[in-house]
Parts: structure tokens; sequence; C-alpha cells
């Protein structure tokens, strides 16, 4: 079966427009260049909630623009749904659901209804279909209530709910969300993750390509990722996959009966949370790789403690940063 | 059909837009009736004779009027195409629109259209306020009126589709708008005959679709001239339509790809 999304060696060179001033002081000066993406190759199947996560600028929003049609590729190939982006660019539109991140992009002064039933036209409904689309979209999202109310009276959360209805309006297979939950308090973002993970994707079986730089967000939603910087894709798997081979520490959680002095060590720091029936909860972190790990758990047991349990903290995404942003030396390869 | 259906959407949508803003969509109509008091005074005081050359035969008040009224045409045209691209880039609608499989032609076609209604809709009452006012006008040439009328729309249109594709490219400072309205006011004939202008600048009017338009509609509408009176200016017309529109269309496909390409299609 066809990728929902494949991207290969996909790249974006932005050529800064020159000033007449400019063109008229340097006339043979080499217009700057701005990448915004780097040979990005990805393989997205049904079904899957995928991430690019990154800091701003990384490339994301330029990603999911391309797969939008709203940006041509400088190199590369895009498939979406089996039709290539630059070439069948109505087929692509027809598969595709692009949430933006600008919660304006309504008519202000039409109702949300009003607003969904001319966006259904565009996305090719007849007129019955799209009141019937539209009322059930609305209703889906909870804005029922207030589907007769004119859009500039909308809460943020109720703009950008009305903003995933109408990318479904269209029902596409694959849907492409930019930071969906960025102008969200946590309930309403709690309630929009809940409904794309649970009902978008599990029920609907629909593709989610979701751009955020909540890191959380993503690992709570995502089955895989792309970590994106300086448009690049630095690592992409699961949360493991991309944690694994990097250098750093990592985080254990130990339970520890009968305690004794853990000698210091430059390749651990160890941390005490409390001792509860004889028992003390141990929070470490360890160099990883080499022998730290064996020397840690030898010198607790040298203390003559005896290890009851032993659990390796899966790194967040935060932390995955942090150790991408550390000088290369320290944080290996990009 | 399904393009007559999004057509249609756009419309109803302008509409409800329009509507919302009730007192305005009001006072526009009281503004035409000012325009046309101001111009009935001013034709008290000009007081040209009918046999002034340009007038060919009829009152100054009935020239401007016909001049006024349908001068609306080349401003919507001239502001409908580029100044709602650049109004949908500012409020975030147009990339809304633009990943929708609708055309980018359907598009920009579509968000022009109200514009054209209303224009129409406001030339009427020009010409029903002008009516109340004294003048005649003669319905015997109807149809020739509303192919002269067609192909106005078309050739300013294409016009209008290259001044938006400025806005597409260079985002402000499309230099279409400026020139082509000023220069149509100042030559063009809407005010004045071009032939009653010093030789060296009336000849150019020769080379603006208004001054063909006006001169036509003026023929139909004031004095029933015949389709055969009218065929020159309406062949010119044909001409004017011919190349500006097959040129706005390619400026604006153009203006597009560079867009897309340079990754500016929602800048602005």
């Amino acid at each position: 079966m066809a990728a929902a999304i494949l991207t290969e060696d996909l790249a974006k060179i932005y050529v800064k427009r020159r000033s007449l001033r400019e063109m008229a002081l340097r006339p043979f000066a080499r217009a700057e260049r701005v990448t915004g993406l780097e040979r990005v190759s990805l393989d997205i199947p049904h079904g899957e909630i995928f991430g690019l996560v990154g800091p701003n600028g990384a490339g994301k929003t330029t990603l999911l623009k391309i797969l939008a049609c709203l940006i041509l590729p400088t190199e590369g190939r895009a498939v979406v749904d089996g039709a290539v982006v630059g070439t069948d660019d109505e087929a692509v539109k027809r598969s595709i659901g692009f949430v933006t991140s600008d919660e304006r992009s309504f008519y202000w002064r039409l109702t949300g209804e009003e607003n969904l039933r001319f966006f259904a036209r565009l996305y090719g409904l007849d007129l019955e279909a799209a009141r019937r689309r539209t009322t059930k979209l609305l209703a889906a999202m909870d804005l029922g209530a207030v589907a007769g109310m004119q859009f500039m009276n909308y809460s943020s959360g109720m703009k950008q709910r009305l903003a995933i209805a109408r990318a479904l309006l269209h029902d596409p297979p694959i849907l492409c969300l930019d930071e969906p939950t960025r102008s969200l308090d946590p309930i309403a973002a709690k309630h929009l993750r809940r409904f794309v993970s649970e009902s978008l994707s599990a029920q609907q079986g629909k593709t989610v390509l979701l751009a955020t730089h909540n890191l959380q967000e993503a690992e709570e939603m995502c089955g895989r990722l792309a970590v994106l910087d300086h448009g690049r894709v630095l690592r992409q798997g699961s949360l493991a996959e991309i944690t694994a081979g990097l250098p750093g520490r990592d985080s254990y959680v130990l339970t520890v009966a009968g305690l004794g002095a853990i000698p210091a060590d430059a390749r651990w720091s160890v941390e005490v949370d409390g001792k509860r029936d004889g028992l003390a909860r141990v929070s470490a972190t360890v160099e990883r790789g080499g022998k730290a790990l064996s020397d840690f758990l030898r010198a607790i047991l040298d203390g003559q403690g005896t290890i009851v349990s032993c659990t390796r903290r899966e790194p967040s995404l935060q932390e995955v940063f942090d150790l991408m942003d550390a000088p290369p030396k320290e944080a290996g390869p990009r | 059909m399904k393009t007559l259906g999004t057509l249609l959407a756009f419309l109803k949508r302008d509409f409800l837009i329009e509507v919302s803003y009730r007192t305005s969509f009001v006072l526009q109509f009281f503004g035409i009736l000012f325009s046309v008091l101001i111009w009935k005074f001013v034709a008290g005081v000009v007081d040209a004779p009918r046999n002034t050359p340009g007038l060919h035969g009829v009152d100054y008040f009935a020239y401007v009027l016909i001049g006024l009224a349908f001068y609306h045409y080349l401003s919507a045209s001239l502001s409908s195409f580029a100044g709602k691209i650049r109004n949908e880039q500012m409020t975030g609608t147009l990339e809304a629109m633009l990943v929708t499989p609708t055309s980018t032609g359907a598009i920009v076609l579509g968000s022009s259209l109200w514009e054209f209604v209303m224009t129409s809709i406001k030339v009427l009452a020009y010409l029903f306020v002008g009516a109340l006012f004294g003048v005649v006008f003669r319905f015997n040439s109807l149809l020739p009126s509303l192919l002269v009328l067609v192909l106005t729309i078309l050739a300013f249109s294409g016009i209008g589709i290259l001044s938006a594709s400025f806005i597409l490219y260079l985002k402000r400072g499309d230099p279409i708008t400026y020139l082509v309205s000023s220069v149509s006011a100042l030559l063009g004939g809407v005010f004045y005959p071009p032939e009653d202008m010093p030789a060296y600048l009336g000849g150019w009017s020769r080379l603006l679709p208004i001054t063909y338009s006006l001169r036509a509609l003026r023929g139909a509408l004031l004095r029933g001239s015949s389709f055969s009176d009218l065929l020159p200016d309406i062949l010119a017309l044909c001409l004017f339509a011919a190349v500006l529109l097959p040129l706005g269309i390619l400026a604006f496909r153009f203006a597009v790809r560079r867009a897309r390409r340079e990754g500016s299609l929602v800048q602005y």
C-alpha cells in the first residue's frame, strides 16, 4: 500500500528578493539564500499520527505548505496519497486537510456556519452536501450552539475548532495540523488532542501530520516523530529510536533496600528521594555507554544495598533537544 | 456547473458581508445621488453647447453622467482583482482558499464578482437619478449596449488581472492601477471629450479602451446609434479584450507560479 505522505530529498531554498537600491549598488552580487528544507525524506503510512518537532524556523511550516501545494519545492519530490505535489495539485488538495496556525483565516462578519458553507463549496460540495457536512462537523466540534454567531465573537478555542472543521469538510484521508494548540488554554488543548487521537486517528483512520514545538504534545500524540532544525531532519522514528545512541546521560529510578553511601563519581549524579519501610527511592543520571552503569550498580551493592527494582526512564523530547543543542563534541553527529 | 456553484458561493459570501455593514450599504446610494447632483450643477455652469465637437449633439450633463457611471467599471476592475487579493492575503483567507481544489483563476474571478454586481447596481442608480434630472435614454440599442458593456468588462478585467499579478508579485506598489486609472480619467473622455483636448494629448486617448467604451455607450444610450454605427468601437473593444485578457491571465499564472516558488504566495 502506498504511503500517505512520502517525501524524497525534499529541499526548499528561499532566495531573498533584492531591493532596487541594492541592485543598483551591487548589480552583480548574488541574492541571499536561506535554507527552508534540506533533503527531507519521510515515509508516513496511512493511519499514523506523525509529529514534526523543532524550534521556530526549523522548517515545519515550510514542509506542511509544500504538502498543501502553497509552496513549490526547489528539489526533491513530495507525494500525497499517490498524487505528486506540483504535478497533480488538485488531487493532492482533495486528499489533504490543512489547518493553518493563523486563527484569523475566516470571514469575521460571517457566522461560523456561513464560513464553513462557503469553504465547503470551494471543496466542491454541492449545496445540500455542504449544508449536511457543515451541520455534522459543527456538532462534532462542539460548535453547534454557536453556529449562528459571527466569527469575530468566537473565542480562540472556538476559532481553532472551526479551522479543524474546515479542514475536514471534504473528508480528506490526511490532515496537516500546524501548531493546532498554540493559542488554546490547557483544557481546550487537551480536548483537541483527544479529538485528533481518538476520533480522527483511531476511529476514522486518518493520517495526521502534526507540526508542533510543544514536545509534550508530540510525545503524547505521535507514534513517530521527525526532529527538524534549520531545515534538516536531525532524527526520526519513535521516541525510543530518536533517543537511542544519543550521547549524554540516561535517567534511572531505583528502589534499594538497605541503601548505604554511594561514592561520588563524575559519571553519575544521585538523588535519594526518601526512605519508607527500609526502601529508598533513588533517582540517578548515569553516563551513557562504557562501564558507567555497571560501576554505579556495583557501588550500590558494595554499600550493602539490595536493588529491588531498576527502571530506565525514557528521556523527554525536551531532554533530546537539550542534548542536540549541546556543543557538537558532547552531542555527537547531527 | 460546479464552477457556477463556486462563483455563486462567492457572490453569497460577499453579499452577506456587504449587508452586515448596513449603514455603509445604504449610504453609498446617497453618495451617487450627491455625485449626480454636483455634476448637474457643474453642467449648469459649464453650459456647453450641444454642437461642441466631442459632445456629438448631447448636452454636457448627459455626457458626464455616462462617463461617471461607466468609469466605475474600470475602477471596479482595477480595485476588485488586486484589492481583493491583497485583502484576502492580509486576513489569511487567501491561504485557506488556495488549499482547496478550486483553481486560482476561479478564486480571483469569484472574489471580484460581487464588485461587478455592485457596480452594475450603482450604474443603474446613476442612470435612474440622471433620468430623474432630465436625461433622456434611448432603449432601441439595448442589445449593442449590452455587448459593449460585456466587452468593456472583459477588457477592463484584463487590466485588473494584470494589476492583481503585480500585487501577488510586488505585494504593494502596483503600477497598473495608478497609471491606468489616472490616465483614463485624464484622457479617456470621462469628464470631457478627448476631441476637445490639445491634439498632442487627445491622440493618446486612442490607446485606452475606456475611450471606445464610453463613446459607444453614449452613442447607444443617448443617441440610439445603430449596431453598424457602433461597429468600429465594438471592434476596437474586441481587440483590447483579445489582447488584455489573455495577457492578464498569463501574467497572473506567472505571478502565482513565481510566488509559490518564492514561498511568498500569502505574504503581504
